[in-house]
C-alpha cells in the first residue's frame, strides 16, 4: 500500500506545484480561503422564477409530458381514487412501495382491484423486486422548469432499486412539492445560512447523500439519434400532480 | 463496417497523423452521410432549448468561474472531498499515471474475487484502456451503455464522447446484434434493437456483484458523486452490485453541492439538447440502512487519476482545457469533425476539446498534428458551457508544437524549414526581396493559367494547391505602382506650377 500512499503525496505535490501552493498547506484552510472566493462567484442567472402558480403547474406537466410521461391531475381527497384508476388501466397487478408512502394512498377501497397485490418494501432482496410490474412513489421535489422529479429516497420515496427495476413507475407529486428553477430545488435542501465555517459544516451534514433526478421514462437516443423510450429503467413513468 | 486496414487506432502513441487519419472517413461515404444526420439531428435540439433559456451566458459565465475557482484550489478540495467520502465509507485511491489506475481497479477486483465486471460508459476507462487490462487479466467486461455495446460486441471504436457509436447506422446495428445475439429475425427498427440490448443485459444486471462508472461531479461539500445518464444502466451499474468502482479525472471535482444547480442546467441541453437528461444520480459513500438492506453498493471505491491533468494545470491558458465537463458540443458545432468524424483524432476524445486534451496529456509527445486540425473558425468557443477558448490554447499548442519541431535536428533541412529560412533571408533585404518578386513574376508566369488563377504548384508547393487554387501574381508589384504614382503626381505638379507662372 505504500506505493498508492505515495502516489496520494505526488499527485497533490504536482498539484500545488502546479496552482502556486506548497504541498503542506493546511487543507482546512484552503477550503475555507476558497470558500469566500466561490462565494464572489456572479449568480447573475435566474434563480426564482416569476410564473404564478397555476402557470408552474401548467409547465411543470407540459415539460413531463414531452418527455412521454403519462400525467394526471387530482384534488387531495381524489387521490386514492386517481392511484386506483393508475394502476386499473396499467394492467399491471404485481406492486412494490416503499414503506413510508401516506396510508391515505391505499385506504381507499379503490385499492381491492381484483388481483392487486403490493409489497411493502422491509428490506426485499433484488430478485423480489424485479418480480414487480409496477411501483408506487412519492417524491421530494418537483421542478417545472425540466419536468424534473426529484427523489431523496426517504421513506415515502424508498431505496433507489424500488423505483427502478419495476417496468412501471407511478410517482405522486404535490403541488407544493413543484418549484420553477432549478436552483429553488438546490434552496430547498438546505437553508443558506451565511456564516461561520462551522454553520457552513453543519449544512453540509443537512444536504443530501442519495439523490436520482428522474426526467421522463428512461430512453436512449443512441441509435441515429432516434429517441427510444424505455431502455433499462422503468420503461413508463406515471405522475400524479395533488393540487393541494 | 470498414474493414481491417482502416481499423481506426485510438491510441495517441500509434496513431497516424490527423491528416493521413481522416483520409480513410473521407473516403467513406456511408459514415460522413450517418456523422453529419446524428449531428444535425442534436444540433437543432440543442439549439432549441438553450434558445428557450434567457440567462444561457448569465449561466456559462457562472459554471466557467465555479470550475476556474476548482482547479485554483484543486489540491484542497480534492483532500476535502477524500475526507468526506471517507467518512461516509467510501475509499478513496489516487493514480499519478493509466498504469496505477489499472493496476488499483484490478487488485480490488481480485479481493472481490471478480471475474466479471459491469461497466457504465467512462471516457477515463478508455483513455487509461482498461477494458484490454481487464481482459488480458482474465476479468470479463460488460459495456452497458447501448452505444458501447454497440462498439464492444462490433469491436468497433468510439467517435464521440457522449454518442460514442453515432458513426454507426441501424442496419449496421442490427447485423452486429443478430450475429452476437444469436438474433437472426431482428428487425432494424430502434425499438427492436433496443429491447435486444434490454434483454441482453437484464440478467447480467442482477448477476454480476461489480460495477466501474466514472463521474460527471464530485462534490467536494459532501463527498458525493454525480453521473448523469439516459438509460438506466447508470443506475443499474450504481445500484444493484455488492461493489462499486468509480474511476474519475481529478478536474471532476466541484466545490459545492449547489454548484450543481448550474452544472446540470448547462449539460444536458449542451449535451444531448434535453432540458434534463433522464436520470442523474447521485451517492454519497455507502448508504447501510437499518432494517432495508441498505441502499446501492456496501463496498465504494474511488479512483481519482492525474494521468497527466496536473501538468496541464500549470500553464494559466491551457488550465481552461480542465474545465471541461464533456457535453461534446464543441464537436457537434465543429466543421472540420463533420467531415471527419471522431477517429481521425487518433484518441478517445475527438473533435475540439480532443485536440487540446489529448497533446497536453501526451505531453506533446504524440498527437502533435491535432492542434492543427481545425479552422480556428471559434464555434467551439461560443458554445461550449464552460467558455473554454479553444482557439487560443489551439494557438498556444501550435507554438509549443513548432517550437518543440524547431529543436530537433532532422526538421533542419525539411522543406518547410528550409523554405522559411529562405523567405526570412528575402524579407530581411529590400534588394532581394525586389529580385524575387521580378524573378517570382517570371516564374508564376509559367504555372498561371489563362483565368489569372494558379491551380497546381510543383513539389512542395503542391500540398498548398492540392485543396485550394492560388490567384497569379499581379502584372504590377504595389511598389512599382507607387513609384509610378508618384512620378504622374509630381509630373503633374511640375505643370501646373509651369501654368500658374
Amino acid at each position: 500500500m505504500s506505493a498508492v500512499t505515495d502516489s496520494r503525496k505526488k499527485v497533490l505535490e504536482r498539484i500545488r506545484a502546479a496552482t502556486g501552493g506548497s504541498a503542506s498547506r493546511n487543507a482546512g484552510a484552503t477550503v475555507g480561503k476558497s470558500a469566500e472566493a466561490h462565494a464572489e462567484i456572479p449568480c447573475d442567472y435566474v434563480r426564482r422564477g416569476g410564473l404564478t402558480v397555476s402557470a408552474r403547474q401548467e409547465r411543470f406537466i407540459e415539460r413531463l409530458k414531452e418527455y412521454d410521461a403519462e400525467v394526471v391531475e387530482c384534488a387531495p381527497d381524489g387521490l386514492a381514487a386517481a392511484i386506483a384508476a393508475q394502476i386499473e388501466a396499467s394492467g399491471k397487478r404485481r406492486f412494490v412501495a416503499p414503506p413510508g408512502i401516506p396510508a391515505e394512498w391505499y385506504v381507499d377501497a379503490a385499492w381491492k382491484i381484483e388481483g392487486f397485490e403490493c409489497t411493502f418494501d422491509h428490506g426485499l432482496s433484488i430478485a423480489e423486486i424485479e418480480q414487480a410490474e409496477g411501483v408506487i412513489t412519492g417524491c421530494f421535489c418537483g421542478v417545472a422548469d425540466s419536468g424534473t422529479i426529484v427523489l431523496h429516497h426517504g421513506p415515502a420515496e424508498g431505496r433507489r432499486v424500488i423505483s427502478l427495476l419495476p417496468d412501471w413507475h407511478l410517482c405522486v407529486v404535490r403541488l407544493s412539492q413543484v418549484v420553477e428553477t432549478l436552483p429553488e430545488y438546490f434552496d430547498r435542501c438546505a437553508i443558506r445560512e451565511q456564516g461561520s465555517k462551522g454553520a457552513r459544516e453543519q449544512e453540509a451534514e443537512k444536504l443530501p447523500k442519495l439523490v436520482t433526478w428522474i426526467s421522463g421514462p428512461s430512453a436512449t437516443a443512441d441509435i441515429e439519434m432516434t429517441r427510444i423510450k424505455g431502455v433499462h429503467g422503468p420503461r413508463f413513468l406515471h405522475v400524479i400532480v395533488v393540487k393541494d | 463496417m470498414s474493414g481491417v486496414s482502416d481499423h481506426p487506432v485510438l491510441d495517441p502513441a500509434l496513431a497516424p497523423p490527423f491528416p493521413v487519419a481522416a483520409l480513410p472517413v473521407l473516403r467513406n461515404v456511408q459514415l460522413r452521410k450517418n456523422v453529419a444526420h446524428a449531428i444535425d439531428v442534436i444540433q437543432a435540439k440543442r439549439a432549441r432549448v438553450v434558445e428557450e433559456k434567457a440567462d444561457w451566458q448569465a449561466l456559462r459565465a457562472a459554471a466557467s468561474r465555479i470550475k476556474e475557482e476548482a482547479l485554483e484550489n484543486l489540491g484542497a478540495y480534492l483532500e476535502q472531498f477524500e475526507e468526506r467520502c471517507t467518512a461516509a465509507g467510501g475509499h478513496v485511491h489516487w493514480a499519478a499515471d493509466a498504469g496505477e489506475a489499472r493496476r488499483i481497479i484490478l487488485e480490488i477486483l481480485r479481493e472481490e474475487n471478480a471475474d466479471e465486471v459491469i461497466k457504465i460508459k467512462t471516457m477515463t476507462s478508455a483513455e487509461i484502456q482498461l477494458n484490454p487490462f481487464l481482459e488480458a487479466a482474465g476479468v470479463r467486461t460488460y459495456e452497458t451503455d447501448l452505444a458501447e455495446i454497440i462498439l464492444q460486441l462490433g469491436k468497433g471504436e468510439p467517435s464521440h464522447i457522449v454518442v460514442p457509436a453515432l458513426h454507426v447506422n441501424r442496419s449496421q446495428v442490427r447485423e452486429i446484434f443478430a450475429r452476437t445475439m444469436g438474433l437472426e429475425g431482428l428487425s432494424d427498427e430502434p425499438k427492436a434493437l433496443t429491447a435486444a440490448a434490454r434483454n441482453y443485459l437484464r440478467k447480467k444486471f442482477l448477476d454480476v456483484p461489480t460495477a466501474i462508472s466514472g463521474a460527471n461531479f464530485l462534490v467536494a461539500e459532501t463527498g458525493g458523486a454525480v453521473v448523469v445518464e439516459s438509460e438506466g444502466n447508470g443506475r443499474m451499474c450504481l445500484t444493484l452490485p455488492r461493489t462499486l468502482i468509480t474511476l474519475a479525472g481529478i478536474e471532476k471535482v466541484v466545490p459545492r453541492f449547489a454548484d450543481l444547480e448550474v452544472m446540470l442546467q448547462l449539460l444536458a441541453r449542451s449535451a444531448t439538447g434535453e432540458r434534463m437528461n433522464p436520470y442523474t444520480s447521485l451517492w454519497t459513500g455507502v448508504t447501510k440502512d437499518e432494517g432495508r438492506g441498505g441502499d446501492g453498493p456496501q463496498n465504494f471505491h474511488v479512483v481519482l487519476l492525474d494521468n497527466g491533468r496536473s501538468s496541464i494545470l500549470g500553464r494559466k491558458r491551457e488550465r481552461q482545457t480542465l474545465r471541461c465537463i464533456r457535453c461534446a458540443a464543441c464537436m457537434n458545432t465543429c466543421p472540420v469533425y463533420r467531415q471527419t468524424g471522431g477517429h481521425a483524432y487518433g484518441s478517445v476524445y475527438p473533435g475540439p476539446i480532443g485536440a487540446i486534451l489529448t497533446p497536453q496529456l501526451e505531453h506533446l509527445k504524440h498527437a502533435q498534428s491535432l492542434p492543427y486540425a481545425s479552422s480556428l473558425c471559434g464555434a467551439c468557443y461560443e458554445v461550449c458551457p464552460v467558455k473554454i477558448n479553444i482557439p487560443e490554447i489551439l494557438i498556444d499548442l501550435r507554438a509549443r508544437v513548432t517550437d518543440q519541431e524547431r529543436e530537433t535536428a532532422h526538421r533542419f533541412f525539411d522543406p518547410m524549414y528550409v523554405g522559411m529560412r529562405v523567405a526570412n533571408m528575402i524579407f530581411s533585404r529590400a534588394w532581394l526581396f525586389h529580385f524575387a518578386q521580378w524573378a517570382g513574376r517570371i516564374g508564376a508566369r509559367l504555372v498561371t493559367r489563362k483565368d489569372g488563377w494558379i491551380h497546381s504548384l510543383p513539389s512542395v508547393g503542391a500540398k498548398w494547391t492540392q485543396t485550394r487554387d492560388l490567384r497569379g501574381l499581379p502584372k504590377q508589384t504595389f511598389h512599382a505602382w507607387w513609384k509610378s504614382r508618384e512620378r504622374v503626381s509630381k509630373g503633374a505638379r511640375e505643370q501646373g506650377s509651369e501654368k500658374a507662372r
